[in-house]
């Protein structure tokens, strides 16, 4: 089946439907209009970017080049997730590096070479999309993660401390945070997979029909990805929450307030 | 058991300990008293290893604490605050929390020991199927002494306990804490906690005089 491509013009033409936001928003006086267009625009920008290195990448095709380009990816969400988490990146970078590693490659590999199966195992068309996605799910979970268990912590000094008195390690005494800090990073994704298909069309499964696969092959695709985000998730957060409790403790179990950036 | 030596905890900006010292000998009871803000909460926090000193040393049994030391000081003493933490949904679950950390699993009391506990701190049996949501402030407070008491420990730290529990109750707890075996180390402002105590530390802007009688406290204060 043919792709139906989309002409640089007709693309130009969607622009045209910002209007109908842009008067709702200055109409009702709601102060985003100036990010809305920086948005837009940065979209737009990144997304052509993405295109030209994603065809160089793709047409060169080099187990290098694509493992250095994963490892870009890996970091660049690491330096989200730090910020965002509101942790100081001097002291965690490290240790967040390595967990999101630890949860994502293996899924990855596994993914790649053991479900997909493609001919070079390395292809770029499959190792970097697919990465792409997991890591992006997965930078959404561990912000949340991160966030949930410090400030969890901090504000429960008390309860935490009882804990420690009454014998608890570390790790034992952080469990309760931990267990939390699980359950609402990880809310989201279980939702998205319990109605996925009844109320949204996930966008994989959407590009792959408009590219001209069959619908069944598509949702196989969908159902593996999905899998893959929700190991790789659960993998993450709980191997960052572990790394980072090493340099975020003081030698006397409490929690060091100096990895907050706010 | 228990020495201050110099203990300075200072902030950026705020002293609120300035240079601390006091010791404190196995089976003695001793409360710390004074305005709030004054450093008295901080005293226990060092104690328990919560608030690290910026100057001066903590000693315990007659080593300074240390990260290798801490641990053993953990598993000696309990801590219960004002507002206990129970850490469990359910009633039993919170008795039975601690006995589920490695360090206390081979200690997990018999259904008698925990029949003599609620008994002594006349909390009815029933308690324990309750949710600790629905628990009042003063069975809470019984409960986290209940806690304390299962685990065996000789060593208390505690944060105005008798802050939320009716007369009687508040005289159980005075009677199971009047074994000369056990050393408390309290934060008070409660006149009949006072009778309980053998010495009286009073603080005030973060440095700490002894006292050789209880302070006065009108009723209002408590």
């Amino acid at each position: 089946m043919q792709v139906m491509d989309i002409s640089w013009w007709a693309l130009a033409g969607m622009f045209c439907l910002l209007a109908v936001p842009i008067i709702i928003l200055r109409w009702t006086g709601v102060p985003l209009l100036r990010q809305m267009l920086t948005a837009t625009v940065r979209m737009t920008v990144q997304l052509v970017l993405v295109a030209l290195y994603l065809e160089f990448i793709f047409r060169l095709n080099n187990i290098w080049v694509n493992s250095g380009w994963m490892l870009v990816m890996i970091v660049i969400a690491n330096l989200n997730i730090t910020r965002s988490a509101g942790l100081r990146l001097q002291r965690l970078f490290p240790f967040l590096l390595a967990g999101l590693a630890a949860g994502t490659l293996p899924v990855v590999g596994f993914f790649v070479c053991a479900a997909v199966q493609p001919e070079p195992f390395y292809d770029a068309r499959y190792l970097i999309p697919i990465s792409g996605m997991v890591l992006g799910n997965c930078l959404r979970a561990n912000v949340i993660a991160l966030e949930r268990f410090y400030s969890a912590i901090r504000t429960n000094t008390k309860e935490y401390i009882t804990y420690l008195s009454m014998g608890a390690t570390l790790q034992e005494a952080c469990r309760p945070y931990l267990r939390q800090a699980l359950q609402a990073s990880l809310a989201p994704t279980i939702s998205t997979m319990a109605t996925m298909g009844l109320v949204s069309l996930p966008g994989m499964m959407t590009g792959q029909i408009l590219g001209g696969s069959s619908p069944m092959i598509a949702i196989k695709y969908q159902i593996a990805v999905m899998l893959a985000i929700f190991c790789a998730t659960v993998i993450t957060v709980f191997a960052n929450i572990r790394f980072s409790q090493r340099a975020a403790f003081t030698p006397y179990g409490l929690l060091d307030p100096n990895i907050f950036s706010r | 058991m228990i020495k201050f030596k110099n203990i300075t905890v200072q902030t950026q900006d705020h002293l609120i300990l300035d240079r601390v010292s006091f010791d404190i000998a196995q089976g003695e009871k001793v409360v710390f008293f004074g305005p709030s803000g004054s450093g008295k909460t901080t005293i226990l926090m060092t104690l328990i290893g919560a608030a690290v000193p910026t100057m001066g040393t903590v000693w315990f049994d007659g080593e300074p604490l240390t990260v290798q030391s801490l641990p053993r000081l953990r598993q000696t003493m309990a801590f219960i605050c004002q507002e206990p933490v129970l850490g469990a949904p359910g009633a039993r679950e919170a008795l039975l929390l601690p006995f589920s950390f490695r360090a206390n699993r081979t200690r997990m009391p018999s259904e008698k020991q925990i029949q003599q506990v609620l008994d002594d701190l006349l909390l009815p049996s029933e308690i324990l199927a309750k949710q600790t949501s629905v628990l009042s402030g003063g069975e809470k407070q019984r409960l986290a002494v209940a806690r304390a008491l299962l685990l065996e420990k000789t060593f208390f730290v505690l944060d105005e306990i008798t802050s939320a529990l009716d007369p009687q109750s508040r005289r159980a707890v005075l009677e199971l804490f009047r074994q000369p075996e056990l050393t408390l180390i309290s934060v008070s402002h409660d006149p009949e906690w006072l009778t309980l105590c053998t010495r009286f530390f009073k603080v005030e802007e973060g440095r700490v005089t002894t006292q050789s009688k209880p302070p006065i406290f009108r009723e209002t204060t408590v």
